[in-house]
């Protein structure tokens, strides 16, 4: 456990300059930081420099394999170049991904400080329902939710946040259960602050380390969840393309049309090992425990 | 009785050798027993097994309570009807010694009395005789107030049903019915038996262990991957010619046909072969590979309770601007047929003279100008307040159905017309939103008859549409007073030339008002093996099956 | 000890009084249901189906529905397909079997594999095969399992024609030849994320064991690197590795569910979803009830095994 906990002021700097140059001298976290920058430009980038809308459907051009005119990635069954539809996806998926994390980060973070503060009944009652949720299947538990609700990004993301906030949930009352004999929090509590600001003001941003780790890897799996119940068929619906529902059908041309299905495939495996790669990058660069090593 | 070529049955090979094998007792029999009856069969052993694969899995096995079409493929194999549609729209008789007609006497002049004779000396499964008291238990189960019947149409105009003697039974229907027929043709006879002393006939024991008159005995299931049946040795029509019919379940259309193509699989059935596959199954050394028509048409649906679809112009300019070639060629690789009605064209009810689709831009921006609908700013049009924008919707995960919407939608919007996609999954997209017309339009593939008659009033009737109060399956919502007068007329008339000018008529009415936009007629594709007879296409019956007495193999 | 279980087991039938709750909320709520399934059949007008739905006790509300259904479960009665009329346990059990072969050959894979390179990568620490297998096991971690197993299919079965796209056996044959040549695919792609997992696990708790005063000191004694290696280290490593046996349990059984769907295995992911999609309701909510009883057992189990395996681990 690092010392120096006792206020936030000083303690983030020292983070940041400890933290990211161990981070920074990691190799594996740099490969996955690059993949994930290379990734959102092309995305983000990549429509512009586009010759193709990415619902533009040309019937005349459907299945052009790769290297087709100015089709780098090829067409799909309704001629739309994939390229196109493969950053305008990689925007939709990443942003699905993005937004889990701050619903499941926030819901996890908020119900494990107070699981973590207050203890006793209203910890076990909080935990057992963690508990609860994490032995579900996630994949189960998300197209049972998934079939009966109206599929949109916005819907997806909250479904796939409401099976995601667990981890964070139990890492953020551990951490908070650690820290709330320490002195800085009886300092607090003896100069009369309320419960909530000690919570949110005192022990949280302290616990922020593994929460942000935490957060990394929660992007990694919102990507990977999206792209499975989009590819079962249960996800964001067409036109609007992700990566998961480029995907979906994609089976039915695997032997005729092969890149229908690689392309997508490639760009989320990229996209999670990148996000991935940088989680565990942050873990070992903030969890002072690894220090030994 | 509806049909004057009840004679002329329809023979493959194998039937027709066998009744030249039976010449000599011709004299005895009427026509349609000869090639059919076993006592008289040249009858060969049945030897071999079959694999059937349908890509979606049979789970409901008494034949009189809900389920879907692969449900009946598992049924013409166990269970006989009382007689049945060939492919010309032809009743032959299977457990009725023959088929009631006005002619015969087996219906009254005004067709309010029947009268049923059945076949003598017909076993069921389990060795217990068959008899008239199982056809008036299987006609009136549906009517039992706590049992999940299927439907109901058509048994609740049956009275006083009587079984005259174990081989004969009557009945009076409250109103005349012309549809009767092709109800009872798709009416599986169960076995009373089975029934006997069971409290709850929704979960009979019977359910999961499906004992019939047909010509396969159900042996075994395994749930989730296939069911196994054998050949019933005393089965009372010619066949069957299989020692053992398995239907496996096979739920990816990619394996079922790699495995179709790797031997694996001798009938690739229901959902069938790919039209994407086409080119490469008609080229592969040892199959049969055949386009059939089906009953089923695909439409874009519209809900006629919309304030933008209220003017004929509207729609008639969706439907110009409907691009049915480039669908029907590039997307569907051609296999379907384009239609311009809900009749199937192999009907004898169907009307050719419908005037022919054109796809035309010019001509639906022109008929949308004329009617007053004006481009917005952004583009879209609108008129009185009502912008010409709408959701269309389907099953989520039909991959050739989204395709085509997408494709829809991009030609939709060069004429002003805005339609944005919103699919739901199955359970969702046909319950209420689907019954209650709570979608504006859809893309949904109707079979609107029942067999080879051409009723559609369920479909149709201004009264059966649950959004307007009604209790049918008129979901369109569609209301039309000379419609709804045709329907009641050929419902009660019994001369088929008569209906075909009733049911042409109503054609027309329907292709002048649209309230759906036909797209075309499905066409499957078939494959089996080269060393199996049998698989013939019939545009009545709901799967392949219906003659699955006759599959052999070589 | 008995304490513990039993607190344990109190502790698990709440969570599955939770679990239960959710899972029946979320189904019974949602639009659509098992009766439209058959809207588009000639016949099935809406009287029809408004009939159906009161005799099978559809239109009944939501919390009436559901202590129906809670109590009799609470007799062991899981209620009725809605689909073939069958007892959801009889059709759970039908399906069980195939999961189990997949999910047990995909472990005994994982397990031995992993482990392996977890090991060896522990003792070859910061070498070059350390490095790659490391990136790799990141890599198969990120790898959506469906996608994987599309690849499988396009190298193996439709490019090199060695291993069947789907099934379990072929109909008529079913020979341990058959069922092993289908299996090698769907086990080996439910296995890859496992053995990233593994090896990662078990390359980290081998480099614990060997900082640890005790395998020093077994090698300053004179034992042989290997004598070390199999008495300690796999031996200390294993207690970890039991508990995230039973945690791993969840993933690996979602990780079936959709590599059943790819190759079109007839076990539990599969009946899963073709129950989903014609909303059999009691179908499902057996599954999620048995899926999450064995998560249950399965950790409950992982923590009784590493109290009988490890003297420092006392229960009460």
């Amino acid at each position: 456990m690092s010392a120096a906990t006792t206020n936030t002021a000083t303690r983030r700097p020292f983070i940041k300059s400890r933290a990211m140059r161990r981070f920074l001298s990691n190799k594996m976290a740099l490969v996955g930081l690059a993949m994930v920058l290379s990734l959102t430009v092309a995305c983000f980038l990549g429509p512009h420099l586009l010759p193709y809308d990415e619902l533009f459907i040309d019937l005349r051009a459907r299945f052009a394999p790769p290297g087709t005119g100015a089709h780098i990635f090829g067409t799909d069954p309704l001629g739309r170049d994939i390229a196109a539809r493969l950053f305008h996806a990689g925007q939709i998926s990443m942003a699905v991904g993005f937004a889990v994390m701050l619903i499941a980060t926030t819901i996890g973070s908020v119900v494990g400080v107070v699981s973590g503060y207050y203890g006793g009944v209203v910890s076990a009652v909080l935990m057992r329902i963690v508990d609860a949720f994490l032995s579900f299947p996630s994949v189960f538990l998300l197209l049972a939710l998934a079939a009966f609700i109206q599929p949109g990004p916005v819907m997806i993301a909250l479904i796939i946040s409401a099976t995601s906030w667990m981890e964070v949930a139990r890492i953020v009352d551990s951490e908070v259960k650690s820290l709330r004999n320490q002195d800085f929090v009886q300092a607090a509590h003896m100069l009369g602050l309320s419960g909530r600001w000690i919570m949110f003001r005192e022990l949280l941003p302290n616990a922020i380390g593994p929460i942000i780790v935490a957060a990394t890897l929660t992007v990694a799996r919102a990507i990977l969840l999206e792209a499975y119940i989009s590819f079962l068929g249960y996800g964001i619906q067409p036109p609007l393309p992700s990566w998961g529902n480029m995907l979906n059908g994609a089976q039915q041309y695997l032997a005729s049309a092969p890149w229908l299905a690689i392309v997508p495939g490639v760009a989320i495996t990229i996209a999670v090992t990148g996000f991935n790669l940088i989680g565990d990058g942050l873990r070992d660069a903030l969890d002072s425990r690894s220090q030994g090593h | 009785m509806t049909d004057q070529k009840k004679d002329n049955v329809h023979l493959n090979r194998r039937q027709a050798l066998m009744m030249m094998g039976a010449a000599g007792v011709a004299g005895l029999m009427g026509p349609m027993a000869i090639g059919r009856d076993r006592a008289f069969a040249a009858n060969a052993d049945a030897k071999g097994q079959l694999v059937l694969a349908f890509s979606q899995e049979p789970t409901v096995f008494n034949p009189l309570m809900p389920h879907i079409e692969v449900d009946e493929g598992v049924y013409y194999a166990v269970f006989d009807t009382l007689f049945d549609f060939d492919p010309e729209g032809a009743f032959f008789p299977i457990l009725a010694a023959e088929v009631p007609t006005v002619a015969n006497g087996g219906i009254s002049e005004d067709g309010l009395s029947w009268r049923l004779k059945l076949k003598e000396g017909v076993t069921w499964h389990d060795g217990t005789p068959f008899t008239a008291a199982d056809v008036k238990f299987s006609l009136e189960l549906p009517m039992d107030p706590d049992f999940r019947s299927f439907r109901s149409s058509g048994y609740r105009l049956m009275t006083n049903i009587t079984v005259v003697s174990d081989t004969e039974l009557t009945w009076e229907m409250s109103e005349p019915f012309a549809p009767m027929a092709a109800i009872l043709a798709s009416t599986y006879i169960i076995p009373k038996h089975a029934f006997d002393g069971v409290a709850d006939k929704n979960t009979a024991p019977f359910s999961n262990a499906p004992i019939g008159t047909g010509p396969f005995k159900f042996k075994t299931r395994m749930a989730g991957d296939h069911i196994e049946l054998e050949a019933n040795a005393d089965y009372h029509m010619d066949g069957p010619f299989l020692k053992t019919l398995i239907i496996k379940y096979v739920p990816d259309l990619n394996v079922m046909y790699t495995q179709f193509k790797s031997g694996d699989i001798d009938v690739v059935g229901l959902q069938y072969i790919s039209p994407d596959h086409l080119a490469e199954a008609e080229t592969l050394p040892g199959k049969v590979v055949k386009v059939a028509g089906t009953a089923t048409f695909e439409s874009i649906g519209l809900n006629m309770t919309r304030p933008q679809f209220q003017e004929l112009a509207v729609r008639q300019a969706l439907y110009a601007a409907l691009d049915k070639t480039s669908i029907i060629d590039a997307l569907y690789y051609g296999v379907p047929t384009p239609t311009e009605t809900y009749m199937p064209q192999q009907s004898y009810y169907y009307d050719p003279e419908l005037p022919k689709h054109e796809f035309s831009l010019d001509k639906a921006k022109a008929l949308l100008d004329a009617a007053g609908w004006v481009p917005g700013p952004d583009g879209i049009r609108e008129k009185g307040g009502v912008k010409l924008s709408f959701s269309n919707s389907t099953t989520a995960g039909n991959h050739l159905r989204e395709q085509a919407q997408q494709f829809i939608q991009q030609t939709f919007k060069e004429i002003g017309v805005e339609m944005t996609i919103k699919n739901l999954p199955p359970a969702v997209m046909w319950g209420d939103y689907w019954m209650n017309s709570e979608f504006d339009s859809v893309v949904v593939g109707l079979n609107c008859l029942a067999g080879a008659d051409p009723d559609t009033s369920d479909y149709f009737m201004s009264s059966m549409s649950p959004a307007l109060g009604g209790s049918g399956q008129n979901t369109f919502a569609y209301q039309n007073p000379k419609v709804d007068e045709l329907l009641v007329k050929g419902a009660a008339s019994f001369v088929p030339e008569e209906r075909k000018a009733i049911y042409q008529e109503l054609q027309q009415v329907i292709r002048a008002d649209l309230p759906f936009l036909p797209v075309f007629q499905y066409a499957v594709i078939k494959g089996w093996k080269d060393d199996v007879t049998g698989p013939a296409p019939n545009v009545n019956n709901r799967i392949d099956t219906w003659n699955v007495r006759d599959w052999a193999r070589g | 000890m008995l304490r513990y279980i039993l607190s344990r087991i109190g502790q698990s039938l709440l969570l599955l009084l939770i679990v239960s709750f959710i899972g029946f909320a979320v189904l019974t709520l949602a639009p659509g249901g098992p009766l439209s399934q058959f809207a588009l059949s000639p016949g099935m007008t809406q009287e029809q189906i408004d009939k159906i739905a009161t005799q099978m006790g559809l239109d009944r509300p939501v919390v009436v529905q559901y202590l129906d259904w809670f109590r009799h479960m609470l007799i062991g009665d899981w209620g009725t397909s809605y689909r073939d009329g069958q007892s959801v346990l009889h059709v759970i059990g039908s399906h069980l079997f195939a999961t189990l072969l997949l999910m047990g050959t995909a472990t005994v894979i994982s397990v031995s594999l992993g482990s392996a390179i977890g090991i060896f990568s522990a003792l070859r620490r910061g070498s070059v095969f350390d490095y790659t297998t490391m990136l790799a096991a990141m890599v198969a971690l990120s790898i959506p399992t469906f996608w994987f197993g599309l690849i499988a299919i396009y190298i193996f079965s439709l490019n090199l024609g060695w291993l069947p796209a789907g099934n379990m056996y072929t109909v008529g044959d079913g020979s341990v030849l058959d069922y092993l040549r289908h299996l090698i695919m769907p086990a080996g792609v439910l296995a890859l994320v496992d053995v990233a997992i593994w090896s990662r696990y078990m390359r980290s708790s081998t480099l614990n064991v060997i900082n640890q005063d005790f395998v020093r000191t077994a090698r300053a004694k004179g034992l042989t690197r290997r004598r070390v290696l199999f008495k300690h280290i796999v031996g200390n490593s294993l207690v970890p590795m039991i508990t995230l046996a039973g945690l791993q349990l969840p993933m690996v059984l979602g990780g079936a569910l959709v590599t059943e769907t790819v190759f079109t295995w007839p076990g539990m992911g599969r009946l899963f979803l073709d129950s989903l999609g014609y909303s059999d309701y009691p179908v499902v909510m057996g599954l999620l009830m048995a899926s999450a009883m064995l998560v249950l057992i399965g950790n409950l189990a992982a923590d009784l095994a590493v109290a009988l395996i490890d003297p420092r681990i006392r229960l009460d």
